[in-house]
């Protein structure tokens, strides 16, 4: 039985990363289909990528969109994380729920509502309206990764610096912040993943010259089988190793300093 | 946790009075943000479903007893229910192995479980039609043992399988939380007291894992419900599912109406899902 | 000190970030500024859009200065929402017969009376329902010729015949082009076809539809399906096929009963760069332009003067050319047999059920 698991449990790990793998020898692949294993071999569709600002528009827009999205994320939810771990108040928890909320609703729902609202504002199809957008969304997220930082932070700290003489902005400056920065970058990181990759409502709410790369990547996959199309995941790819790998080496990293 | 516990010099400095307004400023700029940006547009949502094109329960009349509509719903929950299950199936023995595997080896596995929870799930969709193409491996290797397979790609088969690889993460990291708190003590006691090993299974580690299974059932069940883009990029156009028809709705036809009220009872439901979770366990252990 | 090193780190990185978000900000009016003026254009991608670049786009930029872009995909849905939206994500389309009827019933186009297009037509039906004709196509057969080694379709009744040819079928998501298919499947004579038996239409597409594994909607999706085998037989354009056996692939193309329908250059309704788009459209009904455009994307040009800058054997490979001309049929679309809009709601719920 436990043999049986635990072969079990291999197979479907080779499930998980299978496909995951196969985008990256698709994206060296010389036809332009979904023929695999390919045909032949060639580089020439990295460069058709990096060469056609078709692709590294959207990139570029989706890039800064989850750069401001992050900030404003963090602007706002970090303030909120302190008022609502540190104080005890009425109505905490369903502000709790509130904040929760963008979880709870399907993106297609909130997708069709952004784009009526947008619309009517003026703002679709522009940048700060996805951006504003992006950010309702990635609050809930923010929120439950600096509110576990927060609290599993030791207040003693602050207290010590207090009863030396510290104000509370010093101590929050040189104490607090660097202690929960890793929650605070981590924060952040999700809110700019979650905006880089998030495709429904980008689908309804993006446009031509806000074009996220997700709504490029869709409509690309729906009418061609470009190898464009894995080139991008490959990078893709990579880049999100490259951002979950990169944190692990660090914490290892201070963790064997101190 | 008030600041004013700590040295008489802090908590003099701090005024009585603006102790209990701090919270609320802090909050401010957040709840108006997402009142403004969050629970004004999904309103608008709930009001186009009632007034657009004219004031009335018209949609709703029309989703109660539309057969294509109901058809269309059936299949949601049906294919939701369907793929929740497989993941359960396919994730317990994962996170089984990972409980089970030395702590080096469990965060290897976590590695990759982490890697496809992070990679984009269009990437991941886009990868289901290479490998599920008529000139994919898959096909070639079925051709190869001979077994006859008919059309792999635009099918049930092809978007439930597709969803399950995306949605596999949500599970496995779910049982992997209650199962690598399971002592193994408790285990070699349970097999020292002359229990089988199935028996172990059954009477030990399922009810220990209980909450873990529904925590992953729930949040699988949910996410697909709603799940727009892997459908209509590799399901079948016979067997849509309530987000694409939404999407239809509002793309080809500017059917705002009855588009908000598909979208109404689709979140409807997952409310209901959650809170019926909410009521049991509390939401704040489904996404803890 | 350690302090104020962190305090400079943190400033700057703060500043970055600000800067971040300005760009984020100011990005698109970035671009707005150094283009003079912008017209954009929804195109079919692939070889039409290159067509289309290298005859239309190009030689209009060059009289007028003004940079055309290419916007894809093509959606009759998007040109609805702009006029609702107020955001144009493209100017000017491409309609077919079918579409531009629902469109000025809708009224999402810029009519064009009063135009130096309207006033003055550069030949006979050059504007049609507010469109400007451009060119026709032909909605055609085709197949994998290793499916079909003894005997292959030669007609719609055949595409429909599923037992005697077996295999998967495609055809395109549009219901004005779709449902006389089924008409002529059933047996009705393809110069009695309009008005229409709608219901008889529906009746016949139900018996080709559990074969029916992907209702395309984009040009280059239903190349790409024929080209990666997905499908055995497909009713799609006739260039998309021409150019996959010129690259050598192992398709067949059947010419009769072939389906044209017209394409016309169409403005979307209230779009702020009017003026450009009913220039553009204009000028892309030169009869040079036209003929270079459909011989590189092989299509048949509906202005007659076109036809004196082709040769013999490239008109020979166009929809309208004389030998084609007993086997092809029009559709008439005025002359449809119901609400062309009604009619196409019915269809997308049909294709869901």
């Amino acid at each position: 039985m436990r043999g049986l698991l635990l072969s079990l449990g291999a197979v479907v790990l080779a499930f998980i990363a299978a496909p995951l793998l196969i985008v990256v020898p698709m994206s060296f692949s010389s036809a332009a289909s979904l023929e695999f294993p390919p045909p032949g071999w060639t580089t020439a569709y990295y460069g058709a990528f990096f060469g056609d600002a078709r692709w590294t528009q959207p990139t570029i827009n989706s890039i800064l969109i989850a750069l401001a999205v992050a900030v404003l994320t963090m602007a706002m939810v970090t303030p909120a994380t302190f008022a609502l771990v540190r104080h005890r108040f009425a109505g905490k928890s369903t502000i709790n729920l509130l904040l929760m909320l963008p979880l709870a609703v399907p993106h297609i729902v909130i997708a069709i509502g952004y784009y009526a609202y947008l619309s009517d504002l003026r703002l679709l199809q522009t940048f700060p309206g996805v951006i504003l957008a992006h950010t309702a969304l990635s609050v809930p997220m923010a929120f439950l990764v600096l509110s576990a930082s927060l609290k599993g932070f030791d207040r003693s700290l602050e207290r010590a610096a207090m009863s030396l003489g510290a104000s509370p902005a010093a101590t929050f400056r040189h104490v607090t912040l660097p202690v929960l920065w890793p929650g605070f970058a981590a924060a952040a990181l999700f809110a700019f993943i979650q905006s880089f990759d998030e495709t429904v409502v980008a689908l309804f709410v993006s446009g031509r010259d806000s074009m996220t790369l997700p709504r490029k990547m869709f409509d690309s996959i729906r009418t061609t089988a470009d190898p464009v199309i894995a080139v991008v995941s490959t990078l893709l790819f990579f880049t999100v190793a490259a951002l979950v790998i990169l944190p692990m080496l660090w914490r290892s990293f201070s963790r064997s300093r101190s | 946790m008030d600041e004013a516990a700590g040295s008489p010099a802090v908590s003099r400095r701090i005024a009585p009075q603006r102790a209990s307004l701090r919270p609320w400023l802090l909050l401010m700029p957040l709840l108006v943000f997402l009142a403004a940006f969050f629970l004004v547009p999904l309103a608008q949502v709930a009001m186009m479903s009632v007034t657009e094109p004219e004031f009335g329960f018209g949609h709703y009349a029309s989703i109660a007893t539309d057969g294509f509509y109901l058809r269309v719903l059936a299949d949601t929950f049906a294919t939701a229910l369907l793929v929740a299950t497989c993941c359960l199936v396919l994730g317990f023995p994962l996170a089984y192995a990972m409980a089970a595997a030395s702590p080096n080896m469990a965060a290897a596995m976590m590695i990759v479980v982490t890697m496809s929870f992070w990679t984009s799930f269009l990437v991941r969709t886009y990868a289901w039609m290479v490998l599920l193409g008529r000139s994919g491996p898959i096909a070639a290797l079925l051709d190869w043992i001979g077994l006859p397979h008919g059309e792999l790609l635009f099918t049930r088969f092809s978007s439930t399988i597709a969803m399950t690889h995306i949605l596999l993460p949500y599970m496995v990291v779910s049982l992997y939380a209650v199962l690598r708190k399971i002592e193994p003590s408790l285990l070699r006691s349970a097999a020292s007291l002359g229990a089988s090993p199935t028996s172990v299974l059954r009477h030990v580690v399922l009810p220990l894992a209980a909450p873990g299974v529904v925590n992953g059932l729930t949040l699988v069940f949910v996410l697909c419900l709603g799940f727009y883009v892997t459908p209509i990029l590799l399901g079948s156009p016979r067997e849509q599912m309530v987000a694409g028809v939404i999407g239809q709705q509002i793309e080809e036809f500017l059917n705002f109406g009855e588009a908000s009220a598909l979208a109404v009872v689709l979140l409807a439901s997952t409310l209901i899902v959650l809170g019926l979770y909410h009521r049991r366990f509390g939401l704040d252990k489904l996404w803890g | 000190m350690q302090n104020h090193k962190q305090g400079h780190l943190g400033r700057r990185a703060a500043l970055a970030l600000g800067g971040g978000v300005v760009a984020a900000l100011a990005a698109p009016n970035v671009r707005r500024l150094r283009a003079a003026e912008v017209l954009f254009v929804n195109t079919w991608g692939g070889i039409w859009e290159r067509a289309a670049i290298k005859n239309l786009f190009e030689p209009f930029t060059r009289d007028t200065g003004i940079e055309i872009r290419p916007v894809s995909p093509v959606s009759f849905a998007k040109l609805a929402q702009q006029v609702r939206s107020g955001a144009y994500e493209f100017d000017v389309t491409t309609l077919g017969g079918g579409e531009i009827i629902r469109a000025n019933q809708a009224k999402i186009i810029e009519p064009l009376e009063g135009t130096d297009l309207a006033k003055s037509p550069p030949f006979h039906g050059a504007v049609f329902q507010n469109g400007a004709t451009s060119h026709a196509f032909a909605t055609v057969i085709a197949y994998q010729k290793a499916r079909y080694p003894n005997g292959a379709p030669t007609g719609w009744a055949d595409f429909w015949d599923q037992g005697k040819f077996p295999g998967s079928r495609c055809m395109q998501r549009y219901a004005s082009r779709v449902l006389p298919l089924g008409l002529v499947a059933d047996g009705v004579p393809t110069d009695t076809l309009y008005p229409m038996d709608i219901d008889r239409a529906f009746r016949s597409l139900d018996k080709i539809k559990p074969a029916t594994r992907v209702w395309w909607t984009q040009g280059q999706q239903s190349q790409q399906l024929l080209r990666d085998g997905e499908i055995d037989m497909i009713a799609l354009w006739h260039a998309r096929v021409l150019e996959l056996q010129d690259e050598g692939k192992p398709v067949e193309i059947v010419w009769n009963q072939a389906q044209i329908d017209r394409a016309y250059w169409v403005v979307a309704k209230g779009t702020p760069r009017r003026d450009a788009a009913l220039r553009y459209i204009e000028a892309a009904l030169k009869p040079e332009r036209l003929a270079g455009f459909c011989r590189d994307a092989m299509l048949g040009p509906l202005n007659p003067a076109a036809f004196n800058h082709l040769s013999e054997a490239e008109a020979a490979r166009m929809p309208t050319a004389p030998a084609y001309k007993g086997k092809v049929f029009e559709q008439d679309v005025l002359n449809f047999g119901g609400d062309v809009n009604a009619v196409t709601q019915r269809f997308e719920r049909w294709i869901g059920a």
